[in-house]
């Protein structure tokens, strides 16, 4: 029994050792800050103040406020999480069947994850420019409709920016929902259809459920990283534009961080993100049942 | 029952290719535009003409690229960590996972809760105290510090991956081999693992991508152009108003390319055919 | 043990080794190697490292870098960041090094002087803004506002509309960017600061009319793009779709690369004030690290002389047409016998040197939103004007908790 035991510890162990060194120190330091006053003044001599940090971001009315940007943040997370998955899934259900040149698609369905970000971020920056961009382009020339002003407005930039990171996300997804349905055996198909079940019935009650087990941890990070994913916002809206409407609320941390040097503002509110995800997390693993096997 | 039968296969098949194209096309058309910039003479972003090659196309930014920038260093720079990253993340994540799949112990769930919370913090406020610990352990400009750092970072949706995976394979494959008189490791290495193909290779392709394409944590790290990866390398084309677009264009494509020769490489594992029904008996 | 070997080799090459962290522009690079690998010759036993760092990144990276004991020995950049080095004590002051006569030698805004220490020398001057034009477009570039709006209506009739859109912009350029508006709020007789330097001053009647020219440009006269981001503008002006830009010395040289017959002129007059538009204007130089040791410092001072010298800031002129910074320089006939530099000295004359104070990031800030709401039509300039004073008096307050 207990070498049984000893094979479950070697098994986890490098791993757990990898992951405290590397993220739970750094987590510790940062929970000190967010009750310090770590800023410009103070970069080597802050000390602890308490709840001060917290105060300020949940009360101060800043423009805009936390609430605002924090509603903001849910629906670019819910509305980029929502299309990843939905796309990926379909498209892997496409390219799993055997069809010619499959693998020549694959290979192009994965390219938006392989390009590095920076450049097609600005480049998609670029097509959303109201005169000169491809999309108003082809909306106006080939659907007849008229030109959005997709980065002066408020709502057709947060378009643009979910647009944007849904071409990327979208093969990640996909990639896993083809793994996800290889260990869907094959006669559970055959039962059905020998029954005469239709393609939505064998959906529902056979592939769905099946690739629940990867495609939740899936989800549940995916839901994770987008919900802190600044790269693209902060690229395609060039920094927020138009005036700050289109920030979500981890660029705050930035904006703190690396412009003003408030630093403990910036560990305050990174740890109130952390805390909403955790919380997230928690709620949505105890409802899939995650942490347990399918069997 | 047979003619409609055909007939819907058809239809599918139809819809099928009609979609792949459609979102191909989605998928290449900013790549294509890249493809226009890293051709187009005088670095230059966008282009207020719709041409489909750039009138005055030139390979000069790929001669440029090859000849006066250390491209090939960074890339083998890259190369070096990512295979390490991607060899470490398979090992790592494949056991881990399996563990947290098949058995019971204490902790179980709270490791595993554990190892989702540490995406959750935003990355830009672990780097300032992550510096500061790689100082003091003299991992600065050093492989090993990265290798460890991206680990850390990609092992948590591996093990999550690689247990889902598992999950899904039913346990009386164990049971029988075990009966056959396989030690766990062996039922482990010789039956478990080939089945799980599919998730190894997500597990090595996002390893693979998280270290071939991090910028934060190297920028901190590698304080010697020498030692400079890819994504740095790319960032020195860029300077706030004077980004160096043509170089920067041939390069990001030049670094797909070694991503999806891999995705090639792989997908044949993705795709294994090796599902449950096959092993059964 | 073992561990203290690494530590006493890395002492030993310490300090026959140098490191500069910069964020130069390939351009400026080049030469800087260049530089650097004729130094080595010389002094062989030293090791010039130099490492590019992009502006905003080389600003947190070395004050964390700085903090943490480690870091470069010289960082280069503009003066901006002078301000939040010193207040994060990441800099030392320069002037115990150099004489008085030395320092005579340059012009004075080449020396950044911050709460009564020196911090940077600078070897060029430059990131100010400029007008530029196609010469195919216009021959005698504007002098006043009257005319730049006239000659810009005229080259866009001249060139026809298609689909209501003209098929030259007369001017086209970064209008979403404070940085690139700050020149017409000079124009009308504005500033960002008060007389003290750091109580903002933006909530003025000239910030009203400067907004309110601005956007007229557009919605009035038509005679700028609907959206015209950097990189737009850049587009424009080398598909050769506008006839004038105003853009920053950095990219001039693009501009000739491209091959289109570019000019460089002060940028116009508001003819209401009397009042250049005058740009912000930055010298870029060297600070000197505060972790340098006594005894390295004396080589570092060493090679900052020989790079600040009258031979190397010659060679940079001459290579990629920047402004010294060496007095003596400004007779020689390579600068004299130049258009492009004699305009961007002439601009850099009438400009206004960019406040190092760390109050400026918070203004930039607060500028931003409310001027881009202004360009949107979401604002009119008289509110906006308010807000932006709002916003950076908090900002300020914030910053200085």
């Amino acid at each position: 029994m207990s070498s049984r035991k000893w094979f479950v510890a070697a098994l986890i162990a490098p791993a757990i050792l990898v992951m405290a060194f590397v993220v739970f120190y750094p987590f510790i330091y940062n929970v000190f800050l967010a009750f310090g006053n770590m800023n410009l003044s103070r970069i080597r001599d802050w000390e602890l103040v308490g709840f001060r940090q917290f105060v300020k971001i949940f009360t101060e009315p800043s423009q805009p406020g936390f609430y605002v940007i924090f509603l903001k943040t849910v629906i670019w997370t819910a509305a980029n999480v929502f299309f990843h998955v939905v796309i990926g899934v379909f498209l892997a259900l496409i390219l799993n069947q055997h069809l010619q040149g499959r693998s020549a698609f694959r290979t192009l369905l994965i390219l938006p994850w392989a390009i590095p970000q920076y450049i097609v971020a600005l480049t998609w920056r670029g097509m959303f420019n109201y005169e000169y961009g491809s999309i108003n382009l082809i909306i106006t020339k080939y659907l007849g409709l008229p030109a959005v002003e997709w980065l002066k407005s408020p709502t057709e930039a947060f378009l643009a920016i979910i647009m944007t990171n849904v071409w990327l996300g979208f093969p990640f997804m996909m990639v896993i929902a083809l793994g996800a349905l290889q260990s869907i055996p094959h006669e559970l198909y055959e039962a059905a259809d020998i029954d005469g079940a239709k393609w939505h019935q064998k959906l529902r009650a056979i592939t769905l459920p099946l690739i629940r087990p990867v495609m939740i941890p899936a989800i549940t990070l995916g839901v994770i990283w987008t919900f802190n994913n600044l790269n693209i916002v902060w690229l395609v809206s060039n920094g927020g534009e138009p005036s700050d409407n289109t920030h979500i609320l981890v660029s705050f941390v930035y904006k703190a961080a690396f412009n003003f040097y408030s630093f403990s503002n910036a560990a305050a509110l990174s740890l109130i993100i952390f805390f909403i995800l955790l919380a997230f997390s928690l709620f949505f693993m105890k409802k899939s049942r995650a942490t347990e096997a399918a069997y | 029952m047979a003619v409609q039968n055909k007939r819907t296969i058809f239809l599918q098949r139809l819809v099928s290719y009609a979609v792949l194209l459609v979102f191909a096309v989605i998928s290449i058309f900013p790549i294509w535009q890249i493809v226009n910039i890293s051709l187009r003479p005088g670095n230059q972003l966008l282009s207020t003409v719709l041409e489909f090659i750039p009138s005055n196309a030139t390979l000069e930014n790929y001669v440029r690229l090859l000849s006066e920038r250390d491209f090939f260093v960074w890339m083998g720079n890259s190369a070096l960590i990512s295979i390490a990253v991607t060899l470490s993340g398979v090992a790592l994540a494949s056991t881990a996972g399996y563990a947290f799949s098949r058995y019971q112990f204490i902790g179980k769930k709270f490791g595993l809760l554990t190892l989702l919370t540490t995406q959750m913090f935003p990355a830009t406020m672990l780097l300032l105290p992550m510096y500061i610990m790689l100082i003091n352990l003299e991992l600065i400009n050093s492989y090993i510090g990265i290798v460890i750092v991206y680990s850390a970072t990609a092992l948590p949706f591996c093990i999550w991956t690689m247990k889902g995976y598992y999950d899904t394979i039913p346990p009386t494959l164990e049971e029988a081999a075990s009966i056959d008189g396989c030690s766990p490791f062996m039922t482990f290495y010789k039956v478990i693992l080939p089945l799980a193909a599919p998730a190894l290779v997500i597990t090595a392709l996002f390893s693979f991508m998280t270290a071939w394409s991090e910028y934060l944590v190297a920028a901190q790290i590698l304080q010697d152009s020498e030692l400079w990866t890819l994504p740095l390398g790319l960032k020195s084309f860029e300077a706030s108003m004077s980004t160096e677009w043509g170089l920067y264009g041939a390069a990001s494509l030049i670094v797909m390319v070694p991503v999806v020769v891999l995705f090639l490489l792989l997908s044949r594992y993705l795709i294994s055919g090796l599902t449950l029904g096959s092993v059964k008996g | 043990m073992a561990a203290l070997v690494p530590a006493c080799r890395q002492k030993h090459s310490d300090s026959e080794r140098i490191v500069i962290w910069h964020q130069m522009r390939p351009d400026e690079r080049v030469i800087l190697q260049r530089q650097l690998t004729r130094y080595m010759e010389v002094y062989s036993a030293i090791r010039v490292v130099e490492l590019y760092k992009e502006t905003e990144e080389l600003r947190s990276g070395f004050v964390i870098a700085s903090i943490a004991g480690q870091g470069p020995d010289l960082v280069y950049g503009p003066s901006d960041p002078i301000g939040i080095y010193e207040t994060t004590k990441t800099i030392k002051p320069l002037e115990p090094y150099f004489s008085t006569e030395y320092l005579g030698q340059f012009s004075a805004s080449a020396l950044t002087w911050y709460n009564n220490h020196l911090y940077q020398i600078a070897d060029k001057i430059g990131n100010h803004l400029a007008l530029v034009y196609n010469k195919k477009y216009l021959e005698r570039p504007p002098t006043n506002d009257r005319e730049w709006i006239e000659i810009s209506k005229e080259i866009q009739e001249k060139h026809g509309y298609v689909a209501g859109r003209p098929n030259v912009y007369g001017l086209a350029w970064n209008y979403t960017e404070p940085f690139f508006f700050i020149p017409f709020l000079t124009g009308f007789g504005g500033w960002v600061f008060e007389s003290d330097g750091v109580t903002p001053s933006l909530n003025s009647a000239a910030m009203v009319k400067a907004l309110r020219f601005v956007r007229d440009l557009r919605d009035v006269h038509k005679i700028i793009p609907n959206e015209s981001d950097y990189e737009i503008a850049d587009a424009l002006f080398k598909d050769q779709k506008a006839a004038m830009m105003i853009n920053g010395d950095w990219s001039w040289a693009g501009y000739v690369q491209k091959g289109i017959d570019v000019g460089i002129a002060p940028l116009p007059m508001i003819s209401e004030t009397g009042l250049w538009c005058a740009p912000m204007t930055s010298p870029k130089g060297y600070s000197l690290s505060a972790n340098v040791s006594p005894e390295k410092t004396e080589r570092i001072i060493r090679l900052l002389r020989f790079l600040l010298s009258e031979e190397n800031q010659l060679e940079t002129v001459r290579a990629i047409m920047t402004a010294p910074t060496l007095r003596t320089l400004y007779n020689r006939t390579e600068i004299t016998s130049n258009p492009i530099i004699m305009n961007s000295l002439l601009q850099i004359e009438r400009g206004r040197p960019m406040p190092v104070v760390p109050e400026m990031r918070a203004v930039w800030d607060a500028m931003r939103p409310a001027y881009q709401a202004v360009m949107g039509g979401a604002r009119t300039p008289e509110q906006a004007a308010r807000d932006m004073q709002e916003l950076a008096v908090k900002k300020i307050r914030d910053m200085n908790e």
